[in-house]
């Protein structure tokens, strides 16, 4: 039995259960209570005051989100004082904010321009402060403008709490307080991991991607150029909220439809990689598994965790599977394998991927994912910014035919689809490491106990009877749970020689990349779960759930690598690990060598 | 690069906490002072990583407090406070004289690198302004001539020996007071010959609950400012959360007006020092912090002397108390900023609840109290609460230090029973020094109250209530009719904006915001609707930041505007 009190907002009786705020009360019964710096999934900071509320019996009104019911409260949400108090403070935030709206990122998407326009704030009764501290540009990722920040701390508490990296500091106090790094050096030269949760929880656009928006544009206009076009899992399900759609509905058709009119001119699919990454990953499982090799395996696929694998963790470089992401492995076989095939001279394609991240961009221009002899990735959107080329360009998404992905690099399996979410990559890779150890696939594809974008942390043990050995697994989503199971590891290392897992799934969002930092802002716990949803929903519908079975990939390695990890493979598809500083995410050393 | 000698001692630092974080300010501090007073981003680098927190953090920290410099500074820093004590006593003055003698602005370096100039809040030498500290030292009771020969002195490399400040003062209770003209009180034998420690004894046969139910009978109120009885915050204690206890002395005096816990502390620590020991054995702490504001540095090597001489007296046990330096921020005079600022922290308040009682330091039980209150103490166990009710009245009992300065013939800190006549204050601190105006009675965050409001005023909780003020932290600041309301409602918001810690948004535009509005006003460029929109400010901030430092801004800007509001008009052009 859960426990309630009994309360009254606004004259409404109400049972709410024990141990929750105003705030969550109010907003399960139906009530509206403005706020500003509270967001659902982030431990209440109470900084901004907004959600003030008056309680019968208090002197003063109080936080709605950090106060929690009482039995026999009476709450009032709306009232002179109250009205008064917000538009208050939110004056006094305008007054201290680059209110250049048009220009900025979070047009129609801020918060605080939401809050202001619902609470009707017209007067300008408070001098008008211009800061003007200079913006960071310093990281390939993420920028950062202080001008903007309203210093509500959601940032902070991500940054620290949940991911663990504490990139990022307040600087100063008072009024002069901002966000910033150790130093003010900026975002580029702090340990941040290019995770972009930050940007993700921003309210108002003060952290954003760096926009490669131009270039891209630029690319498009050049007839001179090859322009190839990817497409993350979890891009397919964060569109469909942005144009008046049915939130987490894959539309990969109406994606494709898309890129063709902004003037792709090869629209292939992340998807075909991925589904190549189990066959290389998988195979490289079973190698170490039954080989006396390094375990647990862990995933590689996820840019944002190999940074703070390589800047907390260096020592564990030799679990982190040698596979490059399922983004790099297309982009080096674009300018390879495509070129060569299509006949085009890769100098002249320009690849660009469209990720739910933002740490793919930093991934795109690590030196050594030059394995074509290229720069295998050139540019690298967010799903932000390709809802941003969309509108730019008028297209209307919602009412796009379904198209086809070309086929060659695009063709994909539901176990492919589902590495967008948190579980995804090892629900994939068991689904053919099975048939790869047994000669045959599982009884049913679904392993829905790896599921769920609301678990820290999931650990099972998959056992069959043709199982060589039961296979111990577990995933990890957020980087403050890496932290915590990689401890785990190094624990059991250190007591017992070893591990109890085989292999362990790490991405770095919360969720996982439907979740990720290049998705829409103000992405919350619950629209993750949705979007998740709707990924499996389309692996459900697919005719093949897996990846050994995707035509395309059995094509390549017939006709170009052969096989899993071989030698062109490796030289390909794999990648090596550094040890980066603590303080400023630079390279220390090499830790595992180069193929 | 930190030496191995500051390595070391920040080991020992780190060890010397229970938790290796809160050697942070210390450690940065330690960082400073080997590195021309500077700590730039690798030093604070290394120091992090020593004390165990992320590098951003200490960053953070060393970024709040305004006593870490991140840039290189003169070898001379020169801080002149210019708070509303210290203006009034003509600090103004003396800033412009240093600006044309070294050719330099607040904030800014001689370009030999020699000095640097700040002007700086209250340094809690109110009854001994103007006063300007270099480096760490105090010089008090200056004049332009005294400046111009400090100044000589420095040009030439020499540190002066500061002469001794001219303390006017007086007791009429001889309890708190009652050794501050003895020789040596600082001395534990001293102390003992003037029948100090006696109370500890008492307390040796006396059960926890026993000195608990002695303090709470005797209705002892917290000297700090919100006036919580001492008695029921011991009596909230959690006592069965199975975590350790911790009692913290608040002696982060920083108020402006308010310079009385100093007097303890520099020239009775001992009294002190017992007063902790007996609350810490009815609270069964076997450890206790001394929280001193940074700028009190002689005062903390006072107070360390002083508990180690306890030690060796075998007065401790096993019990220890740890002076913890602040390093600059007004806001770690509430107690959760305490607290945060003890754990290695920016000293940024918390939400309550829960409150320190049950969720204090490190998570654990604490109680916070004034200099003043636990110096209370073993006057209350050695006469008992009924001795201790014999002085003052109802719901105010007891003595008091009330601190006096501003525009009066005597400035200084006097010892009187709670419910003496105000007048009785300023004639012992000599009268006005000219016309009286209006007259601040509890520090700078109660109401200000004109000529006219304090007649008939008794220095007590209900008094000061009755004549719509607070008795506050005791600290009176008298100002005469020479002085414009308007410039001293700027100064004090000046103050404000600058301590505001930025946590909550309220706090921290509504301080600047009226800041700003304040600066036009003053500088002739305001409109009528300035004036109504601090107000409306005042109205709205108030009672909606997640500390009292709201409270502590509006409501004396409030009065200020509503009481002298023509005075504000008379500066708006049309």
């Amino acid at each position: 039995m859960v426990k309630t009190v009994s309360i009254q907002i606004n004259g409404v009786k109400i049972e709410a259960c024990t141990d929750i705020t105003i705030v969550q009360a109010a907003k399960e019964n139906g009530i509206y209570i403005p706020t500003l710096c509270y967001h659902t999934d982030l431990k209440p900071s109470g900084s901004c005051g907004i959600c003030v509320v008056e309680i019968e019996g208090r002197k003063n009104p109080e936080r709605a989100c950090t106060t929690k019911v009482a039995n026999g409260m009476v709450i009032t949400t709306n009232n002179k004082r109250l009205r008064d108090t917000r538009k208050l403070i939110l004056e006094m935030i305008l007054a201290d904010h680059d209110t250049d709206c048009p220009a900025c990122l979070a047009n129609g998407k801020c918060e605080l321009q939401d809050l202001c326009d619902r609470m009707g704030v017209t007067t300008r009764s408070i001098p008008k402060k211009l800061k003007k501290l200079s913006i960071d540009e310093t990281s390939v990722a993420i920028m950062r403008d202080p001008n903007k920040c309203i210093a509500c701390g959601r940032c902070l508490e991500v940054c620290a709490n949940i991911q663990t990296v504490n990139a990022l500091t307040e600087i100063g106090r008072g009024h002069r307080v901002f966000i910033g790094t150790a130093g003010d050096a900026g975002m580029g030269a702090s340990p941040c991991v290019n995770c972009g949760q930050c940007t993700v929880f921003c309210p108002v656009g003060a952290l954003t991607e760096r926009s490669e928006i131009d270039m891209v544009w630029d690319a498009l206009l050049d007839p001179a150029k090859h322009v190839v076009v990817q497409e993350a899992p979890s891009v397919r399900v964060a569109l469909a909220e942005e144009f008046g759609m049915e939130k987490g509905l894959a539309t990969p058709g109406k994606m494709y439809a898309a890129l063709r009119r902004l003037g792709f001119d090869k629209v292939f699919d992340t998807n075909f990689s991925a589904d190549l990454t189990i066959m290389e990953e998988g195979s490289e499982l079973i190698h170490r598994a039954t080989n006396g090799g390094t375990l647990p395996l862990i995933t590689s696929c996820s840019p944002g965790w190999i940074k703070f694998g390589e800047t907390f963790f260096p020592d564990l470089a030799a679990h982190v599977s040698t596979c490059k992401s399922p983004q790099q492995m297309h982009g080096t076989l674009v300018k390879t394998y495509y070129a060569k095939t299509a006949g085009i001279d890769p100098n002249n394609i320009v690849s660009v991927s469209i990720m739910p991240c933002t740490a793919k961009k930093f991934e795109a221009r690590r030196p050594e994912m030059r394995d074509s002899g290229f720069q295998d990735v050139d540019y690298v959107l967010t799903t932000r910014e390709f809802v941003r080329m969309i509108r730019e360009a008028d297209i209307d998404f919602k009412n796009l035919p379904e198209e086809k992905a070309d086929s060659l690099m695009g063709d994909y399996t539901g176990a492919a689809t589902i590495f967008g979410a948190t579980g995804g990559v090892m629900e994939a890779a068991v689904r053919s490491a099975f048939f790869l150890l047994t000669g045959e696939n599982l009884p049913a594809p679904e392993l829905t106990v790896l599921r769920g974008v609301m678990n820290d942390i999931v650990e099972a043990t998959v056992e069959h009877p043709k199982l060589p050995f039961p296979i111990r697994v577990a995933v990890v989503n957020g980087l403050g749970n890496a932290r915590k199971m990689l401890e785990k590891v190094k624990r059991q290392i250190a007591e017992n020689g070893k591990s109890e897992y085989h292999f362990i799934e790490i991405m770095a969002c919360p969720g996982g990349c439907v979740g990720g930092g290049g998705q829409p802002f103000g992405t919350s716990l619950v629209d993750r779960s949705i979007r998740a949803k709707g990924l499996y929903t389309e692996d459900a519908a697919l005719p093949l759930r897996y990846s050994h079975e995707n035509p395309m990939v059995q094509k390549i390695y017939e006709s170009y690598l052969e096989k899993p990890n071989s030698g062109l493979a490796h030289k390909l598809l794999h990648t090596h690990y550094f040890e980066r500083s603590q303080r400023d995410g630079a390279v220390v050393k090499e830790t595992t060598h180069n193929h | 690069m930190l030496s191995d000698k500051a390595i070391s001692s920040i080991k020992k630092l780190t060890e010397r906490y229970p938790r290796p974080q809160s050697a942070l300010m210390p450690a940065l501090m330690i960082a400073q002072k080997e590195n021309r007073n500077h700590v730039d981003r690798s030093l604070a680098a290394e120091v992090a990583t020593l004390v165990g927190v992320p590098e951003s953090h200490a960053w953070g920290v060393l970024t709040f407090y305004t006593m870490y410099h991140t840039e290189k500074i003169g070898d001379y820093h020169i801080l002149v406070d210019t708070n509303i004590p210290a203006t009034l006593s003509g600090a103004g003055t003396i800033l412009d004289f240093i600006r044309k003698e070294l050719d330099i602005d607040p904030g800014e370096m001689t370009a030999d690198g020699k000095f640097t100039l700040d002007e700086v809040e209250c340094l809690a030498s109110c009854g001994t302004c103007p006063v300007v500290q270099v480096n760490n030292v105090y010089y008090e009771n200056m004049t332009v001539e005294k400046t111009g020969t400090l100044l000589d002195s420095l040009k030439k490399g020499i540190m002066p020996k500061p002469e001794a400040p001219e303390y006017f003062g007086g007791t009429e209770c001889n309890v708190l007071l009652k050794n501050r003209l003895v020789k040596n009180a600082g001395s534990i034998d001293v102390y003992k010959n003037c029948g100090g420690y006696r109370a500890l004894a008492k307390t040796l046969t006396m059960e926890p609950r026993a000195i608990i139910a002695e303090v709470k009978a005797s209705d002892l109120r917290g000297r700090g400012g919100a006036g919580f009885p001492t008695g029921l915050k011991w009596e909230l204690l959690a006592r069965d959360s199975g975590k350790p206890a911790y009692l913290i002395c608040n002696a982060d005096e920083g108020e402006p007006g308010t310079f009385k816990d100093r007097q303890i502390m520099e020239y009775d620590p001992h009294l002190l020092i017992e007063g902790m020991i007996i609350a810490a054995r009815a609270l069964e702490s076997k450890l206790a912090f001394i929280y001193i504001r940074g700028e009190f540095g002689w005062i903390a090597d006072i107070l360390e002397k002083a508990i180690e001489a306890a030690k060796t007296d075998g007065k401790m046990n096993d019990f220890d108390i740890i002076v913890h330096r602040g390093a600059g921020a007004y806001v770690c005079g509430e107690e959760t900023a305490l607290i945060e600022s003890i754990e290695g922290k920016r000293g940024e308040p918390r939400i309550k609840p829960p409150f320190p009682a049950a969720e204090g330091l490190y998570g654990c039980p604490t109680i916070v109290n004034n200099v003043e209150t636990l110096a209370s103490i073993p006057f209350i166990i050695e006469n008992g609460a009924a001795g201790f009710r014999k002085y003052g009245c109802a719901h105010s009992t007891g003595f008091r230090l009330f601190g006096i300065s501003g525009n009066v013939n005597r400035p200084g800190v006097y010892e009187f029973p709670m419910g003496i006549p105000f007048d009785t204050i300023l004639n012992a601190a000599g009268g006005t020094n000219g016309m009286l105006k209006a007259v601040i009675v509890g520090g700078l965050s109660v109401p200000i109250l004109t000529a006219q409001e304090v007649q008939g005023l008794k220095m007590d909780y209900d008094s000061c209530l009755k004549h719509g003020t607070g008795l506050g932290s005791g600290g009176i600041m008298i100002i005469n009719d020479t002085f414009s309301i308007p410039e001293l409602a700027y100064r004090t918001i000046r103050f404000y904006a600058h301590e505001s810690c930025g946590r909550c948004a309220p706090c921290r535009y509504g301080s600047d915001s009226i800041r700003e509005l304040l600066k036009k006003i003053v500088e002739g460029d305001g409109v009528r609707e300035d004036i109504d929109t601090i107000l409306h400010i005042c109205n709205n901030v108030k009672g909606v930041t997640i500390c009292p430092a709201g409270e502590a801004f509006t409501v004396p800007i409030k009065a200020m505007v509503e009481k002298f509001r023509d005075e504000f008009e008379a500066l708006i052009k049309c």
